[in-house]
């Protein structure tokens, strides 16, 4: 049996948003004389904007970079990029299972955060050594000592060999890596073995079809042989492989250990999903790479086209995007109030908003997009299980024997200070706090909380109420039993459908009372008194009314007037048209949104 | 068939100062207005419109602004000879001349009315004397009396007042108030209007702050209500008459009638051949002046574009529907050449909403629809 080449390191890093993560990484680009000074300037941002236009992240999924060491040696470092956000946290593990190291970067003058310590834990989990390091020392408010104490006390590793650097001025930087090709392991694995390669990204590109970003952990993966992805059993001729340097650099194979990508005539990102295996067609591995699962979307909204017209255009925006997020779920779907639409899946609020802004910017789309849910399991008196994404789907109450929610568990890191206001927004939002530690001025808490309560608004009232300071990382837990009902708003009697929503029966009458107020405020006045009544089951619990308009007449026309009152009625028959015809009520996008910010005062 | 009104619109584009609500091509006036150079303008200009309205008779005349009062007996003797000239008037014929307090002399005014005005619109918009001065206008209630007394004096039993509710703090009572004042004035004619804040003004940029909504409403209604009681019919939105009195020039516009539109950034309307073209004129003063005395009066029109078919259903209701008494649908298809089914699908779109009553004798908006003429009129859009 071989082994896998010595002089290889795959590492990722972990820090947290504006820890200096691209600083860093463009220092090593630098060190490593991957670009030169000029490309550094022109080729990476340059590229980096085209990436941007197309919708994917470049810099990168992956670099490969030649470090010539102190001790004589070439190590070849493999630098795989995770995303930032909670909402990706799948992915993260899927990019740390494809390393043997990571680099643990910590801001000096801010100290550790909750998603680092998430994700710290991860590789940790995997096996990985983590190396800590101290960035932005030059920093006036660094506090070295401070930190590597938060390190030791928080995560657990020892913190007295961290390196201390600065990614912006340069400092350290050589000790880093020097630290890093002595610490972190070089892959194992069998190079006489069958391939097995896990896929840690894929993308859609429109030249390219789909490119797969692979770590090859046995075996080696040679252009012009077949690979099978394991999961769905697909074959794929190899057309290309190569590696990021982070220009696209081709080779005719990448060996045991190696980081590349491969391209391979696949059509779409079900052919390559992130987290499955390729293997040799003809010699295929026994064993899957363990790890793949399907990413499951936790939040769920309808999104409709304003205007009817945009429904097919819809769908092919939605089809082109999936084409590159493998995570987005669409399927059809029809509401009362608001027509033809698609109920979406998403990773997290912040994945929605991306998608959204996508729609709406890069397809010019008109969207209303119905508060997030989550998705809810009944269990029937008949004993069938259902699980809902949209309230509407909801049986009626005599069908129903319990409504079970999703209980995340959530991690809080927030300075002393701010821990009264955590504890009462937790308290606000349903949770019920496990765990409490004090270490020197960092506050580490742990609470169960509803997932639908943390899906509304919980992020921003967390930054709020803790000026910014608090950080937060979650997982999925489990089904738990709630006294949960369905709250419905009747727009002149009639419900609709696309604003009800699901609340715990102790929050209904404020929530029901809140929203009514609030859809008084965001519908205009119209020719006809508007009645708004929020309901539970048949019970009214909070009504108002929009007073009709008294007139709307253009008090002056003559001769010369036309063109301009044209304008003017054009303008009022436009602004209609974003508004979503219920019955013969006119409801602004923003209505469908209300629930989202029914808290905040 | 009968064959369309033909009005003259004139232009006088200066007033002594401009106010902050008014969007009209108005221009303060220079030290000395060229009133000879203006008034040959204007003829040459309307020299150029002959042959599109050849062997048609002249309905009505009106001379808007600006402030029009701020020409000279002489000034204005001389413009209506030069008419007089080119078309044939009769002297029957509604002519109204606008006017503005303060620029308002006995021996003027009775020199217009001998040259051949016989109507005067004066432009009061306020009696009380902080009002006026907040919409900057440049006379005083005091000399608003002095102005209306000295037109009836003048000979003008024929005469409309402009007044203004809605104003910038204006309670309900101050604004029956000003309308009781005008009442009290005995004009035969009363156009009422809310301000209304309009883009490229100075209210525009600097917004007064107005009565609410649910206020202006009850102003209207309750005003409506005073004028009725005194005899004034609600012919128009803004426009309210005695029996018999009621501007046929501007009922004219509203009849989707045919005009003559001169002088600086005055709109036309003319059909030929059953194409409808709209025309504008420069808006500058002294570049239109230019163009017209230069032997290029081409060159002083700014725009002319024939209305496309698809247009003019909208474009006969936004006028038309203005008109309490609606319309025979005989008019539309004489004023517009296109058949009634063109207006089938907005009239079922406001049919819906219950804005519109109609039959074969005649179009008019519904009493719901009366309060609601910009919802009705985007039904034809």
């Amino acid at each position: 049996m071989g082994e896998a080449n010595q002089n290889i390191r795959n590492f990722s890093i972990i820090a947290h948003i504006d820890h200096g993560k691209s600083t860093l990484s463009d220092r090593f680009i630098q060190v490593c004389g991957g670009l030169s000074d000029r490309e550094m300037e022109n080729q990476v941002l340059d590229s980096m904007d085209l990436e941007r236009e197309r919708g994917i992240t470049i810099k990168a999924q992956s670099v490969s970079l030649d470090y010539q060491s102190k001790d004589g040696n070439t190590y070849h470092l493999n630098f795989i990029d995770t995303p930032g956000h909670v909402d990706f946290s799948y992915e993260v593990s899927r990019s740390l299972s494809a390393c043997e190291g990571a680099l643990l970067v910590v801001d000096a003058s801010q100290g550790v955060e909750a998603q680092s310590v998430a994700n710290c834990y991860t590789a940790i989990e995997l096996d990985l050594e983590v190396v800590p390091v101290l960035n932005k020392i030059d920093l006036p408010a660094a506090d070295v000592d401070r930190v590597s104490q938060e390190i030791e006390e928080i995560i657990g590793l020892d913190a007295t060999d961290a390196v201390h650097c600065s990614a912006k001025t340069g400092i350290g930087i050589t000790e880093l890596l020097e630290q890093l090709v002595e610490r972190i392991p070089p892959p194992q694995g069998d190079p006489d073995a069958p391939l097995k390669a896990l896929i840690i990204d894929s993308w859609f590109d429109n030249y390219l079809g789909v490119v797969a970003l692979v770590r090859v952990f046995d075996g080696t993966l040679k252009t012009k042989t077949k690979i099978r992805a394991m999961s769905t059993g697909n074959d794929f001729l190899v057309e290309r492989t190569g590696v990021y340097n982070p220009k696209s650099v081709d080779k005719t194979e990448l060996v045991v250990g190696q980081v590349g990508f491969v391209i391979a005539g696949i059509k779409d990102l079900s052919g390559a999903k992130v987290g499955d295996t390729f293997t040799d067609s003809h010699n295929p591995a026994k064993k899957i790479l363990t790890g793949f699962k399907e990413v499951q979307p936790r939040v769920f909204a309808g999104i409709y086209p304003v205007s009817s017209e945009d429904y097919e255009n819809l769908r092919d925006a939605l089809t082109k995007l999936t084409l590159n997020d493998a995570s987005l779920h669409y399927e059809p779907e029809t509401s009362q109030a608001l027509g033809f639409g698609f109920r979406c899946g998403f990773l997290g609020m912040l994945h929605m908003e991306i998608i959204q802004e996508r729609l709406e910017r890069e397809y010019d789309l008109d969207l209303i997009t119905t508060a997030p849910t989550v998705t809810y399991e009944v269990l029937k008196t008949d004993g069938e299980i259902l699980m809902i994404h949209n309230p509407s789907q909801l049986p009626p109450i005599n069908k129903i024997e319990e409504i079970r929610e999703p209980i995340i568990r959530g991690t809080i890191l927030v300075p002393s200070d701010y821990v009264g206001n955590i504890i009462n927004l937790c308290i606000s939002k349903r949770g019920v706090q496990k765990k409490m530690q004090y270490l020197g001025n960092q506050v580490t808490l742990e609470y169960e909380l509803p997932l639908s309560e943390v899906v509304l608004d919980f992020f921003d009232r967390l930054k709020s109420v803790s000026r910014g300071y608090a950080s937060f990382d979650y997982e999925l837990d489990r089904y738990e039993v709630g006294d949960l009902v369905k709250l419905d708003i009747l727009i002149n009697s009639e419900s609709v459908d696309a604003l009800s929503l699901i609340v715990h029966r102790d929050f209904s009458q404020n929530k029901g009372r809140d929203l009514a107020s609030r859809m008084k405020k965001i519908i205009p006045r119209q020719m006809f008194d508007v009645a708004i009544q929020a309901a539970i089951g048949t019970n009214i619990i909070a009504r108002t009314n929009v007073k009709a308009l008294r007139k709307n007449v253009t008090a002056k026309c003559y001769g010369g007037d036309v063109s301009r009152k044209r304008k003017l009625l054009e303008k009022q028959k436009a602004g209609k048209k974003r508004m979503k015809q219920v019955g013969s009520v006119e409801i602004p996008q923003e209505a469908f949104l209300a629930v989202l910010r029914v808290d905040d005062k | 068939m009968t064959p369309i009104p033909l009005s003259l619109y004139i232009h006088f584009p200066w007033c002594v100062q401009k106010c902050p609500y008014c969007d009209f091509n108005s221009h303060k006036q220079p030290d000395i207005i060229p009133e000879d150079r203006y008034i040959q303008a204007l003829l040459r200009d309307l020299e150029q419109v002959l042959p599109s309205i050849w062997g048609r008779r002249l309905h009505t005349v009106f001379i808007g602004g600006g402030t029009p009062s701020l020409l000279s007996a002489e000034g204005l003797n001389q413009l209506i000879k030069g008419l007089q000239q080119r078309l044939p008037m009769r002297p029957s014929m509604e002519f109204t001349l606008e006017a503005n307090p303060g620029t308002f002399e006995q021996d003027k005014f009775s020199g217009f009315y001998q040259a051949g005005v016989n109507r005067l619109s004066i432009g009061i918009q306020s009696f009380a004397d902080q009002q006026l001065q907040k919409l900057k206008r440049v006379h005083s209630a005091d000399e608003a009396l002095k102005a209306i007394a000295i037109a009836k004096k003048a000979g003008f039993s024929n005469f409309n007042l402009d007044l203004m509710f809605g104003l910038s703090g204006q309670s309900i009572e101050e604004a029956l108030g000003d309308l009781q004042q005008a009442i009290d004035c005995q004009p035969p004619h009363l156009s009422w209007y809310q301000l209304t804040i309009e883009p490229n003004t100075l209210f525009y940029n600097q917004p007064p702050s107005l009565p609410n909504h649910d206020l202006l409403a009850d102003m209207h209604e309750q005003g409506s209500a005073l004028l009725a009681k005194h005899g004034y019919q609600q012919y128009e939105v803004s426009a309210f008459a005695q029996p018999k009195q009621t501007s046929q020039h501007n009922k004219n516009y509203w009849q989707f009638g045919d005009y003559i539109g001169i002088g600086a950034g005055a709109h036309g309307k003319i059909t030929q051949q059953q194409t409808i073209s709209r025309t504008m004129r420069v808006k500058h003063p002294e570049q239109y002046m230019q163009a017209c005395l230069s032997g290029q009066p081409d060159k002083a029109i700014a725009t002319q574009t024939e209305l496309a078919k698809d247009t003019l259903p909208f474009e006969f209701m936004l006028n038309a529907l203005r008109l309490k008494e609606g319309f025979q649908p005989s008019l539309y298809t004489e004023r517009t050449f296109l058949s009634l089914s063109s207006l089938e699908q907005g009239l079922e779109k406001a049919d819906e909403k219950q804005l519109i009553i109609h039959n074969n004798e005649n179009i008019s908006l519904s009493s719901h629809g009366w309060n609601f003429l910009d919802e009705a009129v985007e039904c034809f859009l």
